[in-house]
Formats: C-alpha cells, structure tokens, sequence
C-alpha cells in the first residue's frame, strides 16, 4: 500500500527541519567568531531588507495622508511668498516680485466628485461656508482654471467645471498679449478655444495662454495652455484652439481662489454716482 | 537488515571523522561520506527521524572532527529533509509504495548518481558558504564547490553497494 503524507505530516517535519536548523545556527553562531560576523551580516542585511519593504509598503498606504499634509503646506508657502511680495513691493518701489494673488484669498479643498463625460460637468468640494467659501469663488491649480463655485453649504461647494459649455473665462495670449474669451471645446478634457482674438496681434501656435486677470474671479498670469491652430472667423477675429496644461480626469487637489475686493468692484461697477465717460 | 545497516552507517561516521582530521589535499576539495548515508537510511524511516538521525550525525562529526560545531549538522539536516522529494524525483514512489530500500541493482546507476549528486551538492552548498563566512570570493566558492561535489560523488559511489542490502548480496 503506497503510504501517503498528510498535510499535518508535512507540516511537522518542516517545523522540526526549522527547529533543527535554528539550533545548528545557534551553535555555529555561539561557538565561532567568523561565522557570528557573518550570520549577524547576514541578519542585519536581511532585516534591513525587510524593514526597507514593510516602510515602502507603510508609505504606500500613507500617500493619502501626505498629499493632504502636502496640499496644505503648499498653499501655506503660497501665502507667505504673497505676502513677501506684497511687503517687499512696499518697502522698495523698484521691487517687482511676482505676485500672482494680490487681493485674492487662497484654500485648499479637495475634489469629492466630479465629472468629464457631459456637456455640463460639476465639480463638488470638501470645503462650504464653514471655511470662508463664497459662491463666484475662482477653482484653480498651478496649472489651470478648474472651474467657479456655483452653491456653498457648509460643509461642500458645488462647482461648474470648466468642462462646461456654458463657461466663458478671461485669458491672454502670451504676457502681454490679446484678450480673449476661453472656453471649453466640448470634446476633449485638455482642449480650449480662444475666441475674438483680434487680427492685428500675431502669435505663434506654442505660445502660452495666460489669464488675463480682468474678470473678479480669477487672478491674472495663471497658466492655462498653449495655443494651437488659428483660424480667421468672419474675417474679423482668429479663434484658437488651446491645449490645457491641466487636464481634469485625475484631478484630486485643487484652490479655491476668493477675490477679497470683488464686492468693492461689482459695487463700483455698478454705482449710479460714477461718472462714465 | 536494519541492524547491519547501523553498523555500517556508524562504520561511515567514523570514517568521515578521520576524513576530517587527517585527510586535507588541498583548500578546494571537501570530502564527505555524509550525505550518501542520509540518503541510503531505510525508506521505511520517516522524513522527521530522517532529520533528527542527520542532526546527530552532524553534531557527532563536528565534535569529534577538526570542525565548526554545528557546521555539518546545519549543512546535513537539509539534506534528509529532501531525501524523500529527491527519491521520488529519481525512482519514483515505487520505494515508498513497495516499502523496499533504494539500490544501485534496482533503479540503475544514473538514476542513484543523480540523486546522489544533488544531495552532495546541497549538503557541501551550505557547508562551504558557512565555512568561508563571507570571507572568499565567488569564484573560489564556485570552484570549490565544483571540485567537491565531484570528489566526494567519486568517493560515495564506490561505497554504495556497501550500504545496501540488494547490492550486496
């Protein structure tokens, strides 16, 4: 009759084979000065090893964590490099730092939803009224015009994306540049047009589209994209086409971006007692 | 059977012994008996006292040979942990189903060589890294292990018959 091994067989032997082999470790290890350097090589390496893949595992499971952490000591810098521009530009007049935010307050938020697959995509956020968010409030990354608050609670916002056909922002070709108004070209989430860009400016597909900085909502010199081909429309202005520098599928971080001045503006637009040319 | 095979495994430790302490040709050549009587223990043994035979063994040459205490126990212990998937690779499980002790006469010369040089290589794999500790190169580990494998493979064939009840009749 054949004698087969059972599991709980196998088992044991391979349990005594390791009892077995750690007690001739032992003795080698206690009775030889060469090999106690070297096991202890061996070990140290091994546990070296171990520890080095248990950290890389740990830090995996952090990353979470420490893009938070990193979102908001970013945004901390960010308010610290505008407020050295602010006071540097004070104190010495020839000073020109670049201070992309003056008079626009910046949070950190988190994108909890959002979509790309329809003509008029949301966004919602982790921060509401709560934490100083306004409705009109600009969304923005270091690399592009997400999209404008649209509804504050206290906890969330809720956004219209800029993949959304309905909106228009203010963007300059170039730093000095013609202005334009840019806006979603409904296909893909990296492409832009840039309409009403008067004929008499030249620029070369490959310059950099910027905000312009004339709307309330947005700070100016964010940069959106590059421009692409052009072509006469009417005969009167160039239309753009514009590919984003940020696109949206992946997006996870973002800024909301509140102009601090923006009730002052929208009332001095608005007053009877302006004289208008 | 079993009786006589005893004596002649404690015949072979004994020899081993003296190959330890007064046969040293050269740096690269190890001479061992010991992984060839681990193998030729009686099927009838189990895999657990296969081991603890082996460990034994081991202790006994290390405390009585010039040697590292603990060196051939570490190094032979493996080897009787891999006897069985080793005779079942070469020979099949005709062994283990007939209960009947491997020989040269039954399952021929290349079948036992094979097996026999795996359990040599094994054994003289972990002997020599212990031994060197790190301190000699690859190649010389390397080479040392070529040359002992094959030295100690020429050594335990010549002695097969004479651990088997089959051949030595």
């Amino acid at each position: 009759m054949p004698k087969e091994r059972s599991a709980s067989a196998r088992i044991f032997s391979t349990a005594v084979f390791i009892l077995l082999e750690i007690a001739s470790l032992l003795m080698l290890n206690n009775n030889n000065t060469l090999q106690r350097l070297w096991l202890s090589r061996v070990s140290h390496a091994f546990m070296a090893k171990t520890w080095g893949a248990c950290q890389g595992v740990a830090g995996y499971f952090m990353l979470r964590k420490q893009n938070d952490e990193l979102a908001l000591e970013n945004e901390a810098l960010r308010n610290l490099l505008r407020d050295y521009g602010v006071k540097a530009a004070a104190a010495d007049s020839s000073f020109a730092p670049y201070t992309p935010g003056d008079g626009f307050k910046y949070i950190p938020a988190k994108i909890i939803k959002s979509g790309t697959s329809n003509q008029h995509n949301y966004l919602i956020l982790d921060k509401g009224s709560d934490d100083g968010i306004k409705e009109n409030s600009g969304i923005v990354t270091g690399k592009g015009v997400i999209g404008i608050v649209d509804a504050v609670s206290r906890h969330y916002s809720y956004a219209i994306s800029f993949l959304n056909a309905e909106v228009n922002i203010s963007a300059r070709m170039g730093t000095s540049g013609a202005v334009g108004p840019l806006s979603w070209d409904g296909i893909s989430t990296d492409g832009a047009v840039m309409r009403e860009v008067p004929l008499q400016f030249r620029f070369e597909p490959g310059d950099t589209v910027y905000t312009s900085g004339y709307s309330a909502i947005f700070p100016p010199d964010i940069p959106l994209g590059v421009a692409g081909e052009a072509k006469v429309i009417n005969g009167a202005t160039n239309e753009v086409k514009v590919r984003l520098f940020q696109g949206q599928s992946a997006l996870k971080y973002v800024t909301i971006v509140e102009n601090i001045r923006a009730e002052e503006i929208r009332a001095i637009e608005g007053s009877p007692d302006i004289q208008k040319p | 059977m079993r009786n006589n095979y005893t004596l002649t495994y404690i015949l072979f430790v004994v020899a081993q012994m003296i190959l330890c302490n007064f046969f040293h040709f050269t740096p690269y050549v190890t001479l061992t008996l010991l992984p060839m009587l681990v193998f030729f223990i009686p099927v009838s043994v189990g895999t657990t006292a296969a081991m603890l035979i082996a460990f034994a063994t081991g202790l006994a040459v290390d405390f009585f040979a010039e040697g590292l205490l603990g060196i051939n126990a570490l190094s032979l212990v493996p080897v009787a942990f891999l006897r069985r998937p080793l005779i079942e690779m070469t020979c099949g499980q005709e062994p283990f189903e007939q209960n009947e002790n491997i020989s040269l006469k039954k399952y021929g010369f290349g079948r036992i060589s094979m097996a026999l040089i795996l359990e040599i290589a094994v054994f003289l794999t972990i002997y020599i890294l212990a031994e060197c500790a790190g301190t000699r190169p690859l190649w010389f580990i390397g080479a040392r292990l070529g040359l002992s494998v094959l030295a100690s493979y020429l050594v335990s064939i010549l002695f097969v018959n004479l651990l088997t009840y089959d051949d030595r009749r």
